[in-house]
């Protein structure tokens, strides 16, 4: 079947979910006729609103909502006259793929680049077009590899079956919204039953009764089960569309290849998955760190601290990695995108170009005029404003203080615990008193606990409370080792943040802690390793 | 009421399953229960709520045992200990008493431990019962339903086992006890095949026929933890074939036949030739076990189970008859009341035997 059969039968799939909108609200309709017919009238009322409730998603999802447009509003908007290098780039792939420019680019902070327009008239009239162009992605590819990308996104604009897919993605959109609509619905429904019979418990408290126990396992169920008919039509309507889908990716690859070579296209692919892990370790183990201290990095490194940690030669290692090793991820068949591993396995099975073993295209990011201030506005345009109010400090202070307060949040449970346990004062030396005391236990027992560890008893419970009781002391004495400046988080782009224990130290620390919660608890090698035993003169 | 019938096919679903599964308890309870009852209290037989679901056998030396750690006093079980001697079927009995007590409340064992130094005895208890706390951490649930953080503390705690284990075995040479509850460990810590034959020699070297040990290394070597029903028979034949008569190791067919397809058995497999052998050499060998060997009552069980699958009613109603009122063995231990499992096999051989 070609391509446009393929297209043509989307649109016969489409008009047949319209069809069963119809049919549906004919049902109802003819239930409510019959209804009134033959039975009383208050009864067919009572059926009316009921229908008419059921009807309501059908009606609004079919005929009011339009496809999703794009906004147009995120990320940071990169104008021809600032930015002529990549606006030259960009219009060059396009033309090279054989389809207008954007009238826009915006610049924003995920590892995704997509080129959007807001068609009219089921995709048949042209829109305002705009390409989103991901940082992350400037930061971690070569311009080549940049070029690629580019041309696959264009790629979808150029291939002659792309106006006609609007009338697939239009389908795919109007049957999830019309599912999610019912969804919605049955959960409002429970949600109202949950609060009348909570008000009803209520009056019957207040009336001095026993209130019955709030079910609200009836609510909503007409409304699931007419998600259920809709949610069968739109699996049968997406697996139908989805060989289109995945064909128009494969070709839009096609058109990455012609215009950047096979193997930048290739390397692209690869450099993008592995790219995209790496962002998200990034984030969570540099960038957003300091947040539970209120702390952020220095203006334009949020989105720039990222080419610091590609930098390091270990981090390329580990990229190369993840480069080659690309995970043959589990595909969901309502998924349009075929799995990245097959893309690129078809891409590189493409005769040889010759055009890899040109002199290595630089970074992408050196198109970007004045990167750093660029980076520095999208920070402005894409975080949150309770983010951008923190202070900014620069990256070691960052991290460290970042730690701490994890570290000290992280403390937090056994703290209260023995506020719980003890009453007063929550502090380490407490702690160890209460645990010479014998009393150590009786904290454990007030620390958090799993359905298992709550049901078990002597030893056994004991044996659960362990490990949380173990890592809530080690945060204590860590605080207290770092608040006396003799312990840092040391931070490097290479190798993570750590405690500058010494090794010697460590292993102590560790034996003491073991000993500190055993059975009969012994304190006396902590006490042995705190500051004030370490240092009598300073404490 | 549309509402409910999806619920009612479940019902009806589950009932089937479950009757499928325990096909045998269907049998017994197809006629009026307590006329069975009336049958066998007749006879002398206990009714379900009178069965002792702790033991195979009366043992007033246990039940006291059990009863002064409990307490706080370790003095009677060092006692025992030491009178057992080298009797090690019954010395892992003991320690097995009160290493379970221990594995919940250990001040009486600490208290012990603190008072002898170096005790073997103690030593050996306390291997047993951290072993023992290990399980009871992992809980008796399928590994699909029982959590990390319960796989964590199992594994950290068989882990330290293994010292433990290692100071027993240290300070007593000669005994196999803490050998064979090192099986444990290994089945729960996964050991090697490699690994569990050397052990298995040194078990064999200090107990050659310790039943107790065959059935603990059963267990690892079964299909449903550590081997293969392959790997269960090559372990199980060459053991009996090296037993003298009167050892009841012919059991262990028993056990591995019941571990591998009791489940989904039909009534034909219960009387299939190899089976009927099998059975009857268990009959055979404890006709010349000594009445004393603490882990006679516990194949007697088995084995009524067996009868009683195989339709020899007769001969089931006179393993009944040894071991009513105690019903802690297999394969009652695996049912969610083994008392009343117990019962409707006993009943149905009292009805039939008639």
């Amino acid at each position: 079947m070609g391509v446009f059969l393929r297209a043509l039968r989307a649109l016969f799939l489409l008009a047949g979910f319209y069809l069963l909108c119809l049919v549906v609200l004919g049902v109802f309709a003819g239930i409510a006729v019959a209804v009134h017919h033959w039975a009383p009238t208050l009864a067919a009322l009572k059926v009316d609103v009921i229908l008419l409730l059921l009807a309501l998603p059908v009606v609004r999802a079919s005929f009011f909502i339009r496809p999703p447009e794009d906004d147009g509003e995120d990320g940071l908007r990169l104008s021809k006259a600032a930015q002529p290098e990549l606006w030259a780039v960009v219009r060059q792939a396009a033309e090279e793929a054989g389809t207008r420019a954007p009238d826009e680019i915006r610049l924003t902070g995920s590892v995704n680049a997509a080129v959007a327009e807001n068609t009219r008239m089921l995709g048949l009239m042209p829109g305002r077009r705009r390409l989103h162009l991901g940082a992350p992605l400037l930061t971690g590819l070569t311009q080549a590899q940049l070029m690629a990308v580019l041309g696959h996104e264009f790629g979808h604009y150029s291939n002659a079956d792309t106006r006609l897919s609007a009338i697939t993605l239009r389908g795919r959109h109007a049957v999830t919204r019309t599912v999610s609509a019912y969804h919605e619905r049955a959960d409002q429904r429970v949600e109202k039953e949950r609060a009348r019979q909570e008000k009803k418990a209520g009056r019957a408290r207040a009336k001095g009764k026993k209130p019955k126990a709030v079910d609200t396992t009836g609510a909503g169920f007409g409304h699931r089960q007419m998600a259920k008919l809709f949610v069968a039509y739109a699996k049968f309507y997406l697996r139908a569309t989805q060989s289109v889908a995945r064909r128009q990716e494969l070709a839009a690859d096609r058109v990455a290849v012609r215009i950047a070579g096979r193997d930048a296209a290739a390397s692209a692919l690869r450099q993008t998955t592995a790219l995209d892990a790496a962002h998200g370790f990034y984030l969570r183990t540099y960038a957003t760190v300091g947040i539970p201290a209120g702390l952020m990095p220095p203006h334009g490194q949020f989105y720039g601290g990222l080419a610091r940690l590609l930098a390091e030669p270990e981090r390329q290692e580990e990229l190369a990695g993840l480069r080659t090793g690309l995970p043959e991820e589990e595909t969901s068949p309502y998924d349009a995108h075929p799995p990245t591993a097959e893309r690129i396995r078809l891409i590189e099975e493409l005769p040889d170009d010759g055009r890899g073993h040109l002199e290595p295209s630089g970074p992408a990011m050196a198109l970007l005029r004045e990167a750093g201030r660029v980076l520095g506005e999208l920070e402005d345009v894409t975080l949150t404003a309770e983010a951008l109010a923190m202070r900014r400090v620069d990256w070691p202070e960052l991290l460290h203080l970042g730690l701490r307060a994890g570290c000290d949040a992280d403390a937090e449970p056994l703290r209260e615990a023995m506020r719980q346990a003890l009453g007063g004062d929550a502090g380490l030396r407490t702690l160890l008193d209460a645990a010479d005391a014998g009393a150590l236990w009786r904290v454990a027992d007030a620390l958090p606990k799993s359905e298992e560890a709550g049901r078990a008893s002597g030893r056994a419970a004991r044996e659960f409370a362990r490990p949380g009781l173990r890592y809530g002391l080690s945060r204590l004495v860590i605080l207290e080792l770092v608040d006396a400046g003799l312990a840092r988080w040391e931070m490097s782009w290479s190798d993570g943040t750590r405690l500058d224990l010494s090794d010697d130290y460590g292993d102590r620390l560790s034996q003491a802690l073991e000993a500190a919660v055993a059975d009969t608890p012994d304190t006396r090698p902590l006490r042995e390793l705190l500051p004030r035993a370490l240092h009598p003169t300073t404490f | 009421m549309a509402r409910l019938l999806p619920l009612l096919v479940i019902a009806v679903g589950v009932y089937l399953w479950y009757r499928s599964r325990h096909g045998a308890s269907a049998g017994p309870r197809s006629a009026s229960p307590s006329a069975l009852t009336e049958g066998s209290l007749a006879l002398g037989f206990l009714p379900a709520s009178g069965q002792n679901t702790e033991r195979a056998r009366p043992d007033a030396e246990l039940d006291a045992l059990g009863a002064s750690v409990r307490a706080g006093e370790w003095e009677p079980t060092a006692r025992a200990l030491a009178a057992a001697g080298k009797n090690w079927e019954r010395r892992s009995q003991i320690v097995g008493e009160v290493a379970d007590a221990a594995a919940n409340d250990d001040a009486w064992l600490t208290a012990w431990e603190a008072a002898r130094p170096d005790d073997p005895d103690a030593a050996v208890v306390r291997a047993k019962s951290t072993v023992f706390l290990a399980w009871e951490m992992r809980g008796s649930a399928r590994a699909d339903s029982t959590s990390q953080e319960q796989f964590d503390g199992f594994h950290r705690v068989l882990m330290r086992s293994r010292g433990d284990i290692e100071r027993a075995k240290a300070l007593n040479p000669e005994d196999p006890t803490p050998y064979i509850t090192e099986v444990w460990t290994g089945l729960g810590l996964g050991y090697p095949h490699e690994t569990m034959r050397e052990l298995w020699a040194e078990i064999t070297a200090r107990a050659p026929h310790h039943y107790a040990a065959h059935y603990s290394a059963l267990q690892y070597w079964s299909e449903k933890w550590r081997g293969s029903e392959a790997l269960a028979w090559e372990f199980v034949e060459p053991a009996i074939a090296a037993a003298p008569h009167g050892t009841l190791l012919p059991a262990l067919r028993l056990v591995l036949w019941y571990e591998h397809h009791d489940s989904d058995a039909s009534e034909a497999d219960y009387r299939e030739a190899g089976l009927t052998a099998y059975v009857d050499a268990v009959l055979a060998d404890i006709a010349m076990a000594p009445p004393t060997h603490p882990r006679l009552a516990e194949v007697r069980h088995l084995l009524a189970y067996f009868l009683v699958r195989q339709k020899r009613h007769a001969q089931a109603l006179e393993q009944f008859r040894m071991v009513d009122g105690y019903v802690e063995a297999l394969p009652w231990r695996y049912y969610n009341d083994p008392a009343a499992a117990y019962c409707a096999f006993r009943d149905k051989a009292v009805r039939k035997a008639r």
